[in-house]
């Protein structure tokens, strides 16, 4: 049973256990999904995609980090850690469509009474030499508000629970930004922040408004690649080996013509 | 009719033994050693970074309980995972040990390699190692004299230790995939690209010699990820 497995797992680790989704070969089909679990009060929880079970005891507050996942639509799920699975019981389900190439976040939002999905497109790509970073608003009772720097231009304004707003590109560099109401009133400082080249960010504003806290995640960062794989050998295999090709060649031509004179004689 | 079908089958069956015979010759060991490679470990952790996080909180806690629904440190800036520049990459499990370059691209657009079967090559235009993304190292199976740096990778097996050190720093990845691609099938963006968490990828030369492209058919693989300390 997978419920057994699922307790024997005591740490608050994710285990990714689909193997045939994550280790699939082809990967110029597969998109790139990860889930965020951003509900304050619900448990720990397990997600299923098309009935596996992939996430296992998901704690407030974690990502899974990137899946591979087959472009188009999959069954996702979710359950109190632990629950055993049956179709359409879930607290939460969807059927999440994805483009091959694409990245997706998935986070469960809002009180377990009312959770949703909230589902956004994650860029893989940035300017070289910016930086990029976007806001969710995953905060259930917060009220609308800005991002911006502290006694200065808001980055995003008038950001509602629940969205994840587009992204904005900045210079890299060392950022004294806040969570503020659009009155100006700050609900939360994010002095000193310090912005990376050619690094996409998303940072999510959770929990309740009385603990209001922020999860940051890196969505991409990027980096040079080759066009060609690098040629790792100085060798060449025995000389013998050609003679073994040639002998074997010979031997071929011998026994088709053998067969053609069969054929001719016959 | 009967005897001709007979003869045809002996002569077929003949050829098919001696062409296998040449192509598992013991003379091109690289090829009969990464015939048959290749695992994945079917449970991948993914990334959590929520038992740090919770444990320094707690510290945070008792030193200040005046902070409370404050976070104590930026997260964003705890998202800084630089890595290092590699310099020295051992595997114990089959004695590897070897001084590390750093190389680009060659003028033909693939990754550049030491001119040398002793060392191995950081593709450093990519992702440094204990960066998030994956970090790509090649070495040689074989040299002119004969086997080189990684004559032996096709012997690694899952959980199997790479230590890479460099500025001080010494870091630890546990391998978890190794496979033999055709060179044609390999995708780079894939092998060279963005991940969550910090990999380690290793590559060297594997399959049977192709003598019209002057190099080996397939690559071989080995998938390696960052045991966090």
């Amino acid at each position: 049973m997978k419920k057994l497995s699922v307790s024997l797992v005591a740490m608050l680790v994710l285990f990714s256990l689909l193997a045939s989704l994550v280790m699939a070969d082809n990967h110029g089909d597969m998109a790139k999904v990860r889930v965020l679990h951003a509900s304050p009060d619900a448990p720990a929880v397990d997600v299923y995609v098309n009935g596996d079970l992939t996430l296992e005891e998901v704690p407030f507050k974690t990502d899974s980090g990137y899946l591979e996942v087959p472009a188009g639509t999959h069954d996702v799920e979710v359950f109190a850690a632990g629950t055993e699975y049956a179709a359409g019981e879930g607290v939460l389900q969807a059927d999440l469509e994805v483009e091959a190439g694409k990245a997706y976040t998935v986070a469960a939002a809002n009180l377990l009474e009312s959770i949703e999905f909230v589902v956004a497109e994650d860029s893989m790509e940035v300017t070289e030499g910016q930086a990029k970073i976007r806001v969710g608003h995953l905060s259930p009772d917060a009220p609308a508000v800005d991002v911006g720097i502290i006694g200065g231009d808001a980055l995003f304004s008038g950001a509602e629970f629940p969205s994840i707003t587009d992204y904005a590109e900045v210079d890299p560099g060392t950022y004294d930004l806040e969570i503020r109401l659009p009155d100006g009133t700050q609900v939360l400082p994010l002095e000193g922040t310090e912005l990376a080249a050619n690094t996409v960010y998303s940072v999510f504003a959770v929990n309740t408004v009385d603990s209001l806290e922020v999860i940051a995640l890196v969505d991409y960062e990027a980096a040079g690649s080759p066009d060609e794989m690098p040629t790792t050998g100085l060798g060449t295999p025995e000389q013998s080996q050609s003679m073994w090709l040639l002998i074997g060649g010979a031997l071929f031509l011998v026994a088709a013509s053998g067969l053609v004179w069969r054929k001719r004689f016959q | 009719m009967c005897g001709e079908n007979d003869f045809n089958k002996l002569a077929l069956l003949l050829t098919a033994v001696f062409l296998a015979g040449c192509t598992a010759a013991p003379q091109d060991e690289v090829s009969v050693r990464s015939a048959e490679v290749g695992f994945a470990v079917k449970a991948e952790p993914a990334r959590t970074e929520q038992p740090k996080e919770l444990e320094k909180a707690k510290a945070v806690e008792t030193e200040k309980p005046a902070a409370q629904s404050k976070q104590a440190a930026n997260p964003i800036n705890e998202l800084n995972q630089p890595g290092i520049t590699p310099e020295k990459l051992s595997i114990p499990s089959i004695e590897v040990e070897a001084d590390v370059t750093h190389l680009g691209v060659t003028d033909t657009g693939e990754m550049a390699v030491p001119d040398n079967g002793d060392e191995l090559s950081w593709f450093s235009p990519g992702y440094r190692p204990g960066q998030r993304g994956r970090a790509v190292i090649a070495g040689h199976v074989d040299d002119l004299d004969g086997p080189a740096v990684f004559w032996d990778l096709t012997e690694l097996e899952p959980g199997d230790e790479i230590l890479l050190s460099g500025e001080d720093r010494e870091l630890r990845f546990k391998v978890h995939k190794m496979e033999s691609v055709p060179l044609d099938l390999a995708d780079v963006d894939t092998v060279f690209g963005y991940h969550s968490s910090p990999e380690l990828v290793l590559i060297t030369c594997s399959g049977t010699y192709d003598y019209d492209r002057g190099t080996r058919e397939e690559r071989l693989i080995v998938y390696a990820s960052l045991v966090q300390e």
